[in-house]
């Protein structure tokens, strides 16, 4: 944003899509499960897999983009009439994404399980997923506070 | 028929997955409270929030695994409430920690 190149942006587009993709696959998982047959249980374990991976992509592209690009964002930021955007939402959302990773990667742990045989391990995928998908929301609202957070800060320069 | 066993890698990865949550909130606020934290793991990898994510991911794995290998490789036992108690109680006071410190460091 502050000066990037089409590369930077792309990256962080990937990182947003990648989000979105491991958000859509928990909500399906999550729907599949509460309607949990011998029919849909390969389906199952195999979009929980794309979550997990999804989550894994977006967590590595943003890392990179974190620790690469974003220092130049920050300075706009904290120059800029919404320093929040960094010191509160930029602050939880690179810790919390690590929870929603650990939480997207458990997913097909949980979920490898024979889901409408087993009722406890259906209640913990759906608990799972629930978490998942409610963290996912966050760090999604999370980032277009920080992304608003530099566009204030260009437009106030 | 029914089962109501839950596999042992599910208790075991569960758990790792509560105390990896709880751990990662509080290492926010040792690296946040403490300069010299902080600094070392930045000299670690180059930057705290990598050293971070490995090592909250690193505890995930290991400690999924050494509970898997309890009880003779059996894993370790819990009721299906009792794993959902402390898992979901992991994931809310791990996060709660994060946003609670920031919402007060600032």
């Amino acid at each position: 944003m502050a000066g990037h190149s089409v590369m930077n942006e792309l990256i962080l587009m990937a990182h947003v899509s990648f989000g979105v993709g491991c958000l859509i696959a928990t909500v399906w998982v999550l729907v599949e499960t509460l309607n949990a047959s011998a029919a849909n249980r390969r389906r199952i374990q195999l979009v929980s897999r794309a979550a997990a991976l999804c989550m894994w992509a977006a967590f590595v592209i943003g890392g990179y983009w974190y620790v690469t690009v974003y220092p130049a964002d920050k300075a706009v930021i904290l120059k800029g009439p919404w320093p929040f955007a960094h010191k509160f939402f930029m602050e939880t959302k690179e810790h919390l994404v690590i929870l929603l990773l650990l939480l997207a990667t458990y997913l097909p742990i949980a979920a490898a399980a024979d889901l409408a045989a087993n009722p406890a391990a259906r209640r913990v995928v759906l608990w799972v997923a629930g978490l998942t998908v409610l963290l996912a929301l966050v760090t999604e609202g999370d980032g277009g506070i920080i992304a608003l957070g530099v566009k204030v800060g260009l437009l106030t320069r | 028929m029914e089962n109501s066993a839950l596999a042992k890698y599910t208790v075991s990865y569960g758990l790792a997955l509560a105390l990896a949550s709880v751990v990662n909130g509080l290492l926010v606020v040792a690296k946040e409270s403490s300069p010299a934290v902080q600094a070392g793991m930045q000299k670690l990898t180059g930057h705290h929030w990598v050293t971070h994510s490995a090592l909250v991911l690193g505890l995930f794995f290991l400690v999924g695994w050494l509970f898997a290998r309890a009880r003779g490789g059996q894993g370790l036992r819990l009721t299906t409430d009792r794993l959902l108690a402390i898992l979901v109680s992991g994931v809310v006071l791990g996060g709660l920690i994060i946003v609670g410190f920031y919402l007060i460091s600032d």
